[in-house]
């Protein structure tokens, strides 16, 4: 592999969590908040050491930090935290261009010159974004080469390590949900059908928040958002019907009640937790949303379906085949079986209906839900399995190309075809 | 403001409210087209250019403005002592122009011979009132020079710091 | 603040300190296998072996090795981890892995049964620290014959014509450290060792921000910073010292940055591993802090488009206020409205 040169780098900044890595592994390198902390002090050095104090001069750009470390920062006095992405799109410039300074030379370590770039975008980023994205890349950091993807598409192609994907197309429906927002996007061809993608609001936060709510409720020894948290990530699962979940509970509570216990560093201090309900209850407001939600009220699974009606007639099918999840809301057991199972119900009352009314017999249609192994940074892996091929580099602008002529180069890339 | 700058300042103010006199203007060569007659090449229709005028401050800090009919094209040449000067300007200008659209009145690209061009036509006046977007040009010529410079001290002072801070922990 | 460049490799020292301290409950080792990359077309490769997952493979490729080894650098790695050969084994001829220079293989349940938490986190730091000491190799070299040649010429007459040229004739260590003959260049002496980078600028910017920082890096000495190495710059053509050993381009983008290292930052022991450390940095420092004042500028001409879109929005009549509403009340002194937009 050395032979190949130098990894390409993949970033992927999400409006939470940004994903680090290099292309060619099959999980992010690093995977921390998209933070940044800068300093909120104008010279005040009160460093003894005059080499501190003389360095302290005119230096404020570098005085910053970022991931958890700007968490950390951030919880003093001196330094004030901001997300420089919002709602997927970056807001603030001049924080991300830090934010992929201290990412590029501290934490990958490594000489941009030397390296070509996989950077992600979410669906519909206005064509300027992807302009000053190129601006900064190219000139700052006089990256090799650069490859801007959308990262519905990625997940796409993450999905294609599944055993259950035969055809490698960039054709089907994503569903990605991170901490803040549910995406329900459908790719076509590789290009995003804008018209048609809707949101859900309700994400891996609101989760965590539901089981925080339910611990208080039942004046759990520790309801913090960390315990919360845990419990989601250990004990949580989707059950195929709350009803009988419910009588499951009741009749076999020795196998269905958890506990969870917080530890501290002081080991006499450790406090035990009781995980009840929550354990199917907290994934059930995807399909539920009432039981947490009072505006939002829409199941994911009719969402799905609304988003592939709304999509062009001739790629429906192809969208119900092929139903991608991505994100770490994805990742609770059982969660593609059940959407699988309550969208083929309302595709087949559809077809019945339609039979029933025009007389003419349906050749059907399949409804298959993807999930794989990769999930969690599903976007991240579809970018590192694209971007280690040997292809890669041909489909990416070069310091060169955007040189001789301009940011405007980036508003097209080609699409990518992996055989 | 130094001693020349102000009648530098002065006269391109005076010069550009008296060029800014734009009236809507349909092209006589192209039926139902409405370009600005500065732009087109080869000055077809003479009668509607009016004659070009240059304002110097020094060889160094000039602009150009061509008036016609319907619009005029206003070329600024930035102060570029060396060849730092040099590179901020071009990033500066550059900069600038990729954001072209939102300023409404810059071009994307500068006359030749000069660091950056604005286009006024008829259609802006229209919109926008005139004194202000003569303000406007007076108020980045004043910013721009000074801009430069600070960049310029900035970049020193920034190097000097990074090479004690190099070379400091050798000893 | 990222002022100086770190030495270590901060993933090496995440992806072993995980391995060698998981977190939760620590069952079966998991297999791993990751690419990791480093300045100057460095990669290393971190993988379990697929027999045994308590061998992890430690490999490193670096752009200069075949350089590197005329100056001895398997034997200077060999006795860096000696210290640790009860769990770090070297790696020889057929042993290291395919299109790498250099394996190690760590065995993790030896450490784990045997090694002390201290010992741990010395193994970490030394791995995360691969690419210095190999780089350190051919400074060591250069080093030691400048001790050598310190002690011969001890009590000669060091400004005779015949000493004088048998001091030029001195052979210069070469390091071809990048792609595109980007090359690093140590010639020792009695009384200094001179280090020459040679670097190339990727752009017109580069090239001129550059000058100003090293124009900074030779006036330091002057100003401040009198018992730092003398610092010396030189555009297209290369310094006398090694002009046996570079040729003279009419490359525009080249800069030959010349330190001169006397003997107060050759002191044996802590000051001579610190020198070396820190000048071979050095590339990876200058280009970092170029990209920094880039970005910078960036921050600034921000900032000022934002103020002139400000005034821009002054000249249009519907102008809107901070919070981005529009005002409506602006009247003439009859009362009537602004005619706003064309009809």
């Amino acid at each position: 592999m050395s032979l190949m040169g130098t990894p390409a780098v993949v970033m992927d900044n999400g409006t939470g969590l940004t994903k680090l890595g290099f292309a060619g592994n099959d999980s992010p390198s690093y995977v921390f908040p998209t933070a940044i902390a800068t300093s909120s002090k104008v010279g005040q050095g009160s460093n003894s050491k005059s080499l501190l104090v003389l360095l302290k001069r005119g230096l404020e750009d570098l005085d910053f930090s970022i991931g958890y470390e700007a968490l950390s920062a951030a919880s003093g006095p001196n330094y004030n935290l901001s997300y420089p992405i919002k709602h997927g799109q970056i807001e603030n410039w001049d924080h991300m261009e830090r934010f992929w300074e201290a990412s590029i030379f501290k934490y990958l370590r490594c000489e941009p010159e030397d390296h070509y770039f996989l950077l992600t975008e979410p669906p519909l980023n206005p064509p300027e974004n992807r302009e000053n994205v190129a601006e900064i890349m190219f000139e700052s950091f006089n990256c090799a080469g650069l490859y801007i993807a959308v990262q519905a598409v990625l997940a796409l192609a993450a999905s294609w390590t599944s055993s259950k994907v035969q055809d490698r197309s960039l054709t089907g429906t994503v569903i990605d949900s991170g901490d803040g927002v549910t995406h329900v996007i459908p790719v076509a061809e590789g290009y995003v059908i804008g018209g048609a993608i809707k949101n859900i609001p309700l994400a891996g936060r609101d989760i965590t928040t539901f089981i925080q709510s339910l611990l208080r409720d039942r004046g759990e020894a520790d309801s913090s958002l960390q315990t919360a948290e845990k419990i989601k990530q250990q004990f949580c699962y989707v059950c195929p019907d709350i009803v009988k979940e419910f009588r499951k509970f009741d009749e076999y509570p020795q196998e269905k009640f958890a506990q969870y216990v917080v530890e501290y560093a002081d080991k006499n201090k450790n406090k035990v937790v009781d995980v009840g309900y929550e354990r199917f209850l907290a994934p059930e407001i995807f399909f539920n949303p009432e039981i947490c939600s009072s505006d939002f009220l829409t199941p994911l699974p009719t969402v799905v379906d609304q988003v592939i009606q709304a999509s062009p007639i001739d790629v429906r099918k192809k969208l119900y085949k092929n139903i991608v999840l991505s994100g770490g809301s994805t990742m609770f057991k059982d969660f593609g079986r059940r959407l699988q199972r309550d969208l083929k119900t309302l595709v087949n009352e559809r077809i019945e209906a339609s039979e029933r009314l025009s007389g003419v017999k349906s050749t059907g249609v399949d409804v298959l839900v993807i999930s794989h192994k990769r999930q969690r940074n599903a976007v991240w892996f579809g970018g590192s399995l694209l971007a280690q091929t040997s292809e890669f580099k041909s489909y990416c602008f070069t310091k060169h190309d955007y040189d001789e002529r301009g940011p405007s180069i980036v508003r097209n890339f080609s699409l990518f075809s992996v055989p | 403001m130094s001693q020349s700058l102000k009648p530098y300042l002065t006269a391109v103010r005076a010069s550009l409210t008296a060029a800014i006199c734009l009236e809507d203007f349909s092209s006589q060569l192209v039926e139902r087209h409405n370009i600005p007659e500065i732009e087109v090449d080869n000055g077809h229709n003479p009668e509607l250019i009016l004659n070009p005028m240059v304002i110097a401050r020094n060889e160094n800090e000039k602009i150009l403005i061509e008036a016609s009919v319907n619009s005029v094209r206003i070329s600024i040449k930035i102060k570029q002592a060396d060849e730092i000067e040099q590179i901020l300007v071009h990033k500066f200008t550059r900069f600038l122009e990729a954001r072209a659209e939102n300023f409404f009145i810059l071009r994307r690209v500068p006359l030749k011979g000069y660091d950056i061009s604005f286009l006024v036509t008829n259609f802006h006046t229209e919109e926008m009132l005139k004194s202000k977007l003569v303000d406007f040009i007076i108020e980045f010529m004043e910013d721009v020079d000074k801009e430069i410079s600070e960049m310029k001290l900035f970049l020193n002072a920034r190097a000097r710091v990074i090479a004690e801070a190099y070379l400091i922990p050798f000893d | 603040m990222m002022l100086q460049i770190d030495p270590k490799n901060l993933l090496i020292q995440k992806t072993l300190t995980e391995t060698i301290f998981p977190e939760g409950d620590s069952g079966s080792p998991k297999s791993l296998d990751r690419i990791i990359s480093d300045f100057d077309y460095t990669n290393y490769h971190i993988s379990t072996l697929p027999d045994n997952k308590d061998l992890l493979l430690i490999s490193l490729y670096l752009k200069c090795w075949t350089d590197l080894a005329q100056y001895g650098v398997e034997k200077y790695l060999s006795t860096k981890y000696a210290p640790f050969s009860e769990y770090l084994t070297v790696l020889t001829g057929n042993d290291i892995e395919t299109s790498f220079n250099f394996s190690m293989v760590l065995n993790l349940e030896n450490l784990n049964s045997l090694g002390s938490e201290e010992v741990k986190l010395a193994i970490i730091d030394e791995l995360a620290l691969l690419k210095r000491n190999a780089m350190a190799s051919a400074f060591e070299k250069a080093f030691a014959r400048y001790d050598e040649l310190a002690a011969t010429y001890a009590d000669s007459n060091t400004y005779s014509e015949e000493v004088q040229a048998e001091l030029q004739k001195e052979q210069v260590l070469v390091i071809n450290y990048r792609e595109s003959d980007e090359s690093i260049y140590i010639k020792p002496s009695f009384d200094r060792v001179t280090v020459v980078f040679l670097t190339i600028f990727q752009d017109e910017t580069d090239k001129i921000f550059g000058k100003v920082f090293l124009q900074e890096f030779v006036d330091a000495r002057r100003r401040s910073v009198q018992t730092a190495p003398q610092v010396l710059y030189s555009h297209k053509d290369p310094p006398l010292d090694i002009q046996s050993v570079a040729l003279s381009s009419n490359d525009e983008n080249k800069g030959y940055i010349t330190f001169v290292l006397f003997p107060r930052h050759l002191v044996k022991g802590d000051r001579r591993e610190n020198c070396i450390t820190h000048v071979q940095f050095f590339r990876n420092y200058f280009h970092y802090h170029i990209k920094c004042s880039k970005a910078y500028m960036h921050s600034r001409m921000r900032l000022r488009v934002k103020e002139y879109l400000k005034v821009l929005k002054r000249a249009q009549p519907e102008a809107v206020d901070e919070d981005g509403k529009a005002i409506d009340n602006r009247k003439t002194a009859s009362g009537r409205r602004f005619e706003v937009g064309r009809v």
